[in-house]
């Protein structure tokens, strides 16, 4: 029985589909061949579930009653959620890799979380939420709902990673809705291993005030597609750090969207990369002041090593303005290793790989000093230790 | 039944197949009023064109109707693509007069203070400079060095060879649809070519050769800088030049070889009606320098991107350029790099300003090929606004194809703060005056570049530009 599973599973992955994913909110020359990214994905039919605990906290029982400072359940078409949060959903929001994977993980997700944080409350614990694919759980298609009500304050970490070495699938989608005051901060870790695929979306909505933070951490798979897009009301704030590590054959594609749509919103992007052997990265980023967003200020930054000779690297800021009194500033930079820091380095008794493995997990490290987990983030630091070094598993 | 239709569509999408491969003149998108090769040979035959020219025109007009038109950048629905004939052959007459020119072309003449005699010349009813004489000298002296300077339809008269070998070869005609529109029906434009080490000292420009009429919309434009030979070359139209015809797709082909360099001046200031979906690109060889300095003010829809091949090692090209887009305007400019060869360098200077609706956007492209190590840029945009009505958009992209690379780029965004607006005011100057000084700061790097009376006049341009801007 469990082997004839496993065949049909082979077959299936088999059969792939073209996707046109990340598309740029204002497209350019097509000869560039960036206006989105062309991948098949395998054609895997959502009978592959997954059946391990991905909810870690034992302070937040899913059994037991959860308390009146947060509602956390996992995902379920017969959760009963509260009137106003179903009138925030029924909203259909443009967000996404695709419409496609976004309807896929809306309609028949096997797993995510809904959390609800009451008024005014504080919710110290981080929630961490651990996948870790298999062959006997190929798939994760998670659907997760964030709500955070007036001045309540949230973390929460998704971790993504393989228990072996076979081809799994990810595919999620992420919604935010982060009420007046209100800080959340979500952070979520790729490191799958080098034959799986990551797709993940996240939308938020930021309300007056609120803070929004997204931390994002791609170390692995082979195509790692992922997607953020915010909507800044009045005087929110969205903040987005993110590290990449691209090795091996992996494609690493990345849409960032900030829509400032009130009146002092602020976004921040800041995102930093590290490319080794043939990895192909393309980064899109765009700020987008719409008219009415006046006082709002917005900047993207992307700083990209290229350690091989071999590498691509794509990169698209774009700067869309609407309204003339806002603050919007982009700058991107590719180069290699800074050679005098190198050689200082290296009269110092360093060899030259332990060198640029240091001057690599610096530029990471305010990223990964963002995260509020210990154990996560020395995981992190490990992982990419490991992949720099190009030691096996 | 159904296996039947099935099988009948199938033939007749091969026979059709068939019958486009075929270089047939009776092309199958023929219509009544589309572009047809009987109008090319018209063209060709009235310019009395060597064989292979007239066979270029007639297979970029085949490559014209297989392109489609770029689905990204501005709306140019508005231009009658399917009847694109009446931009080639206007019905109307072109040589019209001076009572003809829009009313507010004439008042700007007559606000930057250029004599009556020189309105005509500039609103293109006469299209040829006074100043003809004060070049002449010149000429003279510079056709001795062996310099070629003269009209593309003498060029391809007097020098087939040299022509045959660069023609639409740095632009070939499947590049986009408007280059191949433009290889099929281009008409005018100027042939210049400097021999090796040779320095022209005073810029040579180009609204000094009068051209034919109907000439200005589709000119092609061929430069040749041999090795160690240097020129800056001005571009025409420094003031709205007023047209029937509101396409222009025009093509710019320069070659910088070993060791040259060429800079290539534009003030581009078309009539309000304009379509400038114009071409310019340069392939420079090893140690060669081009320099774009580039001014959009005119035209309705700009899409224009010159770009530099970097061919040779140590190929260097530097763009500075400033659009500045008014009331209606949709200005979508910028600059395009290609580092094909290693120790390369480019340095672009975008600066734009938008008011009162219009749309500015820069859209630029930086490649370095995987060949292309020890390659630098830098690509700096700064967008000024000067209302919440207007747009400024920034679509830089970055591509590279190799890790010895050192590649920088920057844009920002913002608007005249209102303090700076207000300490000038309280030095005595007014709103008006105190923001044209801010602009004009703000494009001074480009207006440096310029050659004085250019200079002048853009600073004129901005000023009146601006006005109005205010209450």
């Amino acid at each position: 029985m469990n082997t004839a599973k496993h065949i049909n599973r082979e077959e299936s992955i088999r059969s792939s589909t073209s996707h046109n994913l990340n598309i740029l909110p204002a497209t350019t020359y097509r000869w560039l061949k960036l206006n989105q990214l062309q991948l098949e994905i395998p054609d895997w039919d959502s009978k592959h579930s997954y059946h391990k605990e991905f909810l870690k906290n034992s302070n937040y029982d899913i059994n037991e009653q959860n308390t009146q400072d947060i509602v956390l359940k996992k995902m379920d078409a017969s959760l009963l959620l509260p009137n106003h949060i179903k009138a925030s959903l029924a909203k259909k929001m443009e967000y996404g890799v695709s419409k496609e994977v976004i309807e896929e993980c809306e309609r028949s997700y096997n797993s995510g979380v809904f959390v609800h944080v009451g008024k005014e409350k504080t919710i110290l614990n981080p929630i961490r939420i651990e996948y870790a694919l298999d062959q006997d759980n190929p798939q994760v298609t998670d659907f997760n709902l964030i709500y955070a009500e007036a001045n309540s304050q949230l973390t929460i970490i998704m971790d993504y990673s393989n228990s072996d070495n076979s081809e799994t699938i990810h595919k999620g989608a992420t919604q935010i809705i982060a009420k007046e005051g209100s800080e959340v901060t979500l952070v979520k870790i790729q490191r799958m291993n080098d034959k799986s695929h990551h797709f993940d979306s996240i939308f938020s909505t930021v309300d007056y005030n609120a803070t929004v933070n997204y931390i994002q951490v791609e170390l692995g798979s082979k195509n790692s597609v992922t997607n953020y897009k915010s909507i800044l009301n009045e005087a929110g704030k969205a903040d987005l750090a993110s590290i990449y590590f691209g090795d091996g054959k992996r494609t690493i594609d990345l849409n960032y969207l900030m829509e400032h749509k009130g009146r002092r919103s602020i976004s921040n992007i800041q995102t930093k990369g590290a490319l080794k052997d043939t990895a192909v990265k393309t980064f899109r980023g765009t700020i987008d002041f719409q008219l009415g967003a006046s006082k709002s200020e917005g900047a993207e930054e992307e700083y990209v090593i290229l350690l091989d000779k071999k590498v691509k690297s794509n990169a698209i800021p774009l700067l869309l303005c609407s309204e003339d009194d806002v603050k919007g500033h982009h700058a991107a930079s590719a180069g290699k290793v800074d050679k005098e820091k190198l050689f200082y380095m290296m009269s110092r008794g360093f060899c030259k790989e332990e060198a640029l493995k240091m001057i690599v997990e610096a530029s990471f490290l305010p990223t990964i000093e963002k995260i509020a987990d210990h154990e996560l983030r020395s995981i992190i630091q490990k992982e990419i230790h490991r992949r720099l070094m190009n030691e096996k598993l | 039944m159904d296996l039947n239709t099935n099988k009948k569509t199938m033939i007749e999408d091969l026979e059709r197949g068939l019958y486009d491969i075929k270089d047939n003149f009776d092309y199958s998108y023929k219509t009544e009023t589309g572009l047809t090769p009987e109008i090319i040979l018209q063209i060709s035959e009235q310019k009395n064109e060597p064989a292979w020219m007239t066979e270029f025109r007639l297979k970029s007009l085949q490559i014209y109707h297989e392109l489609d038109v770029p689905p990204w950048g501005p709306d140019i629905s508005e231009l009658d693509i399917n009847n694109i004939v009446t931009y080639v052959k206007p019905k109307t007459d072109l040589n019209n007069t001076w009572e003809e020119v829009p009313n507010d072309i004439k008042n700007t003449f007559t606000r930057l203070g250029i004599p009556e005699a020189e309105h005509k010349s500039l609103a293109g009813v006469g299209a040829q400079y006074d100043s003809e004489v004060v070049y002449h000298s010149i000429k003279e002296e510079l056709v001795k060095q062996g310099v070629i300077y003269t009209d593309m339809e003498s060029a391809l008269r007097e020098h087939e060879q040299i022509i045959k070998e660069y023609f639409m070869t740095c632009i070939p005609p499947r590049d986009h649809k408007f280059a191949a529109l433009h290889g099929a029906v281009w008409s005018g434009g100027s042939f210049v070519y400097i021999p090796e080490g040779i320095h022209v000292d005073i810029p040579l420009q180009s609204y000094f050769r009068s051209n034919a009429p109907g000439a200005g919309q589709f000119e092609h434009t061929l430069i040749i800088v041999e090795k160690g030979a240097s020129l800056h070359f001005i571009e025409g139209c420094s003031a709205p030049k007023y047209s029937v015809n509101n396409l222009h797709a025009g093509c710019v082909e320069l070659f910088v070889k070993e060791n040259a360099r060429l800079r290539y001046s534009t003030i581009e200031n078309w009539s309000k009606n304009m379509f400038n979906l114009n071409t310019k690109r340069c392939i420079v060889e090893k140690d060669g320098l081009i320099e774009w300095v580039s001014g959009s003010f005119g035209s309705k829809v700009s899409m224009l991107y010159p770009m530099s091949v970097l061919k040779g090692e140590r190929a260097r090209a530097e763009f500075t350029g400033v659009t500045f887009a008014g009331h209606g305007q949709v200005l979508d400019t910028g600059a395009k790099v290609i580092h094909a060869a290693p120790y390369t360098t480019s340095v672009i200077n975008s600066k734009s300003i938008s008011k009162d609706g219009g749309k500015a956007i820069y859209r630029g492209a930086l490649k370095v090929a995987a060949n292309a190590h020890h390659s630098k840029a830098t690509i700096s945009c700064e967008s000024l606004m000067l209302d919440n009505k207007s747009v400024s958009d920034t679509i830089p992209a970055l591509v590279l194809l190799n890790d010895e690379v050192d590649i920088g780029h920057e844009a920002k965004i913002g608007r005249i703060s209102d303090d700076a607006i207000f300490y000038l005011m309280s030095r005595g100057l007014s709103e008006t005056d105190a923001r044209a000084m801010i602009v004009r700061g703000f494009v001074e790097p480009i207006a440096k570049e310029l050659p004085l009376e250019y200079a002048v006049e853009m600073n004129n341009l901005i000023k009146l530009e601006l006005e109005g801007t205010i209450g």
